[in-house]
């Protein structure tokens, strides 16, 4: 009944945000209709804030409409004579005794040790955090990339292998949600507003600066191919398969063993089903937990302050120090209402949201974007990625590597325990080859076909001269930030694009941290159990919290590091879940056959036709 | 876990993650009917007004589309076509709700045209209308089958506008023939326009008639002109009025109940009838279905459509669309008729649920028979209810709960 509470209160909410998002959508699109007429009577500070009021009580609105099959809700005025009898104490108590102590009080420690340390002493913390990040990416680079490409390995066995055809949950389960569903909810759960900032400007960042495997002049026209053919490679199926490798192993253990749907149930097969309860498996948890909020706070705290950076840049609105700060409580708002709605409401409302913006945008730059260029040299950059693939898996080269290469991997790997535990929720009565089909093939074909359009796009403005968007980026510090502000302009409904980048950065947020948020709290509430509402909010609240404490003590870079650093453990941890379940499939699942197997098969056979024989010549 | 407070022990891991038993990715059913389609045509009737007003804002309009390589479109239509575009949307939206089949065609071709112009000036503004036109489109393609109401214009009002349209055609082609005999006539639009302004009453007097041969015709222009528009005004207005006054007097119009569609419709008003109308409270339209005239005006102003009409009569149940009803309540205080109600329902629409509250619970079977799905005998329950009370197991809202969750109460023909 906690959902029902929810949308108590939902009602109560709906009635503020109905008008609250008619008034500001009209006032913003009176400035978009009329921007003579009505764009100039308000200050650039007051836009902002309307946009942003309307597209935030926008996506609660969404997020809150009640599901269709949900029994009617409780009236508000029963919701809130409830809160009027609740007990604080009691609610406290039974928040405590709800949850897994260690999980619950260990991240929170964490966060509150690094914070006073960072107030304390901020540059030696920074410095040691830094220095043991460098080391570690440095003397574990290789086993990060022998990591991702045993990773790779792995999915395509399982695509074409015989055991992509194993059902998760046995062979009478049907899957909950569908597929369409289904993609689009692990796709944008699985990539945060990063996709839309490096969108411009991974490519550009690697035609001025080309890397060592590629070896070419830096900013000359191979060097295209080059960049573009990096750039393919730290977003494409190596950095997606993290993900299947973690949940895979977890749907089956969870669905078909049933052991409980946590990130510590990848150890199944070494600890065994009592070793679930150990010390290792609750160390695994905290660890995923530890890495997920820290994963999603510095991006949510990072995001926030390259949103308004871009705007500063765009149209000289600053923000000032508050700014910030205002940003990430909105965001949290949002994302804490659509986690705390569910999966089937507020997280499936904005993701198919997402969705539709996503391919609306890439419709758009594909309808003003150099389509030639950008076909001519997608097509062969992506020629290169697939014969070059193993050798650029491998390439171990030095300091270059090491900043981009292996800190990606490094990161993914950080988002690998939520990612993957929420795409083995979703997975329940999918086939094995369906989910790493879903979860490496097909979200790596969207986010490819992404980074092609406007990586390319970006890089035919920037070498016919168009706009030099990296003297703009190098004037504002290297910031990727402001790539896409310059680009955009130099195109057709230029405007029009920067809102829907703008819209697109918020959206992606949301849907990542509103499934972290989701996935935290299912690990810290006690086995069994299922988080309450304040559990969801507590959790999305927690990582709102951690953000404005970055923003305010500094050091957003420094808590990214430490949470990159949280990768390595699930590096291995992944290598190890891959071995486990290849051994327990090995000796439990044996009857089922290949991809290439069963297109054999379905060759015809001559030599069974002896009752066939040829017509006797006349 | 004494103290964890009942509503936490029945969410499971199962609720969170799996809340449904198939999560769509859009509820398809919901947005792709009639419905949605006329709202989605009001909002593109809105966008194209708003587009409209913004590009005449614009104290210069450049054509620089995709478009204006293929086809060359003049400017003013371009600058007035959003504009122009709205006010025709504008009743074809009123007339895609009164599901008439000529609004849909009209529809059809309105929003290709609507499609040319952000295609022709492509601002940032023009983006949401194209996106809005061709995302309504397969919508408005898809429900073609939906909008089958014919015009249904009596002979009067055809004759009226057919006078109007063949004034305008005389006086146009007559003008142009006579543009020697009239001053400042030069072409085809100087003729519509003198036409136009004549019959409107309006005579700016710029074009004048020189000759007599011209003066009468002229005023044969006037006479007819301004009659025809006066008894096409009469002709459809008039019916607009009448049914206003129905409805004040508690009888819905044909075209009002076309409006209708998964409404509950209530057949017959009886003993339960009241609270039955409390329960369905605002979730869903109902149509009150009674042949008592006292009835229908004790029901004036309570919120729900009242037709009055025999309810076992095939066409007042036509009339009340339980073609596309999501179904039908009998339950007047007659079992007789209440009978004769089912078979006729079922005789309109077969698939539809019905549920009927018998008097007696020796009709319970008779109602199954002529196949009610839901036979509910009120007495029944009451009874029961009073006896599970008097003796202690629970209160009544406790065995009312039970009664929700599909328990006993429906469970008539049980020996009692």
């Amino acid at each position: 009944m906690a959902t029902s509470d929810a949308s108590g209160i939902a009602e109560i909410v709906g009635r503020v945000l109905v008008p609250l998002c008619a008034a500001s959508g009209a006032l913003v699109l009176a400035g978009f209709f009329f921007p003579t007429l009505v764009g100039e009577a308000v200050t650039g500070p007051a836009w902002l804030t309307i946009a942003l009021v309307f597209f935030s009580s926008g996506l609660c609105y969404i997020a809150l409409l009640p599901y269709s099959e949900d029994d009617t809700a409780p009236a508000a005025a029963d919701v809130l004579l409830r809160v009027r009898r609740t007990d604080v104490r009691q609610a406290v108590r039974e928040f405590l005794t709800q949850h897994e102590p260690a999980i619950l009080t260990f991240p929170v420690l964490v966060f509150a040790a690094f914070f006073g340390l960072q107030a304390a002493y901020p540059t030696r913390t920074t410095n040691a955090v830094d220095a043991a990040a460098a080391t570690v990416l440095r003397g574990g680079g290789p086993l990060f990339l022998a990591a991702v490409f045993l990773s790779v390995c792995y999915c395509l066995f399982l695509l074409v292998g015989p055991w992509g055809d194993i059902k998760l949950g046995g062979p009478d389960t049907e899957p909950s949600y569908t597929y369409p569903t289904y993609f689009t909810l692990v796709f944008t759960a699985g990539i945060a507003a990063g996709l839309v900032f490096w969108g411009p400007t991974e490519a550009l960042f690697h035609f001025e600066q080309p890397p060592p495997y590629v070896g070419v002049a830096a900013q000359s026209p191979e060097a295209i191919n080059g960049a573009l053919l990096y750039t393919l490679f730290h977003w494409g199926v190596s950095a997606w398969s993290a993900y299947a490798v973690i949940g895979v192993p977890i749907a089956y253990f969870a669905f078909t063993r049933g052991a409980p749907l946590r990130v510590s149930t990848v150890l199944a097969p070494i600890l065994g089903a009592e070793g679930l309860d150990s010390v290792w498996a609750k160390l695994v948890d905290t660890l995923a937990v530890f890495a997920t909020i820290g994963g999603i706070a510095t991006s949510v705290a990072l995001v926030s302050e390259q949103f308004l950076a871009g705007i500063n840049y765009q149209w000289d609105v600053a923000a000032g120090d508050v700014g910030p700060v205002l940003f990430v409580g909105g965001l949290t708002l949002i994302f804490v209402v659509s986690s705390v709605t569910g999966i089937h409401r507020g997280i499936r409302r904005i993701a198919g949201l997402n969705i539709v913006l996503f391919g609306l945008f890439a419709l758009l730059i594909v309808a003003v974007g150099p389509r030639s260029f950008i076909l001519q040299r997608g097509t062969q950059a992506l020629g290169t990625y697939v014969v070059a693939f193993v050798p650029l898996s491998l390439h171990t080269g030095g300091q270059w590597v090491t900043e981009w290469t292996v800190w990606n991997w490094s990161w993914w790997f950080s988002w690998a325990p939520f990612a993957g535990l929420f795409v083995a929720a979703l997975s329940r009565g999918r086939r094995v080859r369906t989910v790493v089909f879903t979860s490496v093939v097909a979200t790596s074909a969207a986010t490819m076909v992404w980074f092609l359009l406007l990586g390319g796009t970006s890089l035919f403005i920037q070498q016919t001269g168009r706009a030099d968007i990296l003297a703009a980026i190098a004037q504002r510090g290297g910031s990727e930030a402001i790539a896409g502000f310059p680009l955009f302009a130099s195109l057709p409904l230029g405007q029009l694009l920067m809102f829907l980048f703008l819209a697109l950065i918020i959206v992606f947020m949301t849907t990542s941290a509103d499934t972290s948020t989701l996935v935290v709290s299912v690990l810290a509430t006690r086995r069994g159990l299922a988080p309450l509402t304040t559990h969801i909010a507590f959790w999305g609240v927690f990582q709102g919290a951690v953000a404005v404490s970055v923003l305010l003590l500094g050091g957003a870079e420094t808590l990214q590091a430490l949470a990159v650093l949280t990768g390595g453990p699930f590096a291995v941890i992944s290598l190890v879940a891959a071995g486990g379940l290849t051994v327990t499939w090995y000796r439990n699942e044996q009857d089922h056959t290949s991809l290439v197997r069963g297109a054999v098969r379905k060759l015809p056979d001559i030599q069974t036709h002896h009752d066939v024989d040829p017509p006797e010549k006349k | 876990m004494a103290n964890v407070p009942e509503d936490s022990s029945d969410r499971t891991l199962e609720d969170v993650f799996y809340p449904a038993d198939r999560v769509p990715f859009v509820e398809w059913d919901e947005l792709s009917g009639a419905k949605p389609t006329v709202v989605l045509t009001g909002v593109v009737t809105l966008l194209a007004f708003v587009t409209g007003l913004s590009n005449l804002s614009q104290a210069s309009l450049a054509l620089n589309g995709p478009l204006t390589a293929v086809v060359d479109l003049p400017l003013p239509f371009v600058r007035f076509g959003g504009v122009l575009f709205a006010f025709i949307l504008g009743v074809v939206t009123v007339g895609l709700q009164r599901r008439k089949r000529l609004a849909w065609r009209v529809a059809a071709v309105v929003f290709l045209g609507l499609v040319l112009l952000p295609l022709a000036t492509f601002q940032p503004t023009d983006i949401p209308l194209l996106v809005m036109t061709l995302g309504t489109y397969p919508l408005v393609v898809r429900n073609r089958h939906r909008f089958d109401q014919s015009l249904d214009l009596s002979p009067i009002q055809i004759a009226s506008l057919s006078a109007i349209f063949g004034v305008i055609l005389y006086g146009t082609v007559g003008a142009y023939g006579l543009r020697a005999q009239f001053l400042e006539l030069d072409s085809w639009s100087d003729a519509v326009y003198y036409v136009v302004v004549t019959i409107a009453t309006v005579g700016y007097g710029d074009i004048t008639p020189v000759t007599a041969e011209a003066r009468w015709f002229s005023l044969s222009i006037i006479l007819f002109g301004t009659g025809a528009f006066t008894v096409a005004v009469g002709a459809l207005i008039g019916p607009a009025i009448e049914s206003r006054m129905a409805t004040a007097f508690g009888v819905m119009t044909a075209s009002e109940l076309t409006l209708l569609e998964d409404h509950i419709v209530v057949l017959g008003y009886g003993d339960v009838t009241a609270s039955l109308l409390d329960e369905l409270g605002d979730e869903t339209e109902v149509v009150v279905v009674t042949p008592d005239e006292e009835t229908v005006a004790s029901l004036q102003g309570e919120g729900v459509n009242l037709l009055t009409g025999d309810p076992t009569d095939e066409d007042v149940l036509r009339d009340a669309r339980v073609g596309s009803a999501s179904g039908v309540v009998v339950g007047s205080n007659d079992d007789a008729r209440d009978v004769l109600a089912v078979i006729a329902t079922k005789n309109v629409n077969p698939d539809i649920r019905t549920v009927a509250a018998a008097t007696a619970e020796k009709h319970v079977e008779k109602f199954r028979a002529v196949g009610a799905d839901e036979v509910i005998n009120p007495r029944s329950i009451g009874g029961r209810l009073l006896g599970q009370s008097v003796l202690g197991r629970g209160s009544s809202e406790a065995v009312l709960d039970r009664i929700g969750t599909g328990g006993d109460g429906t469970e008539t023909d049980a020996p009692n």
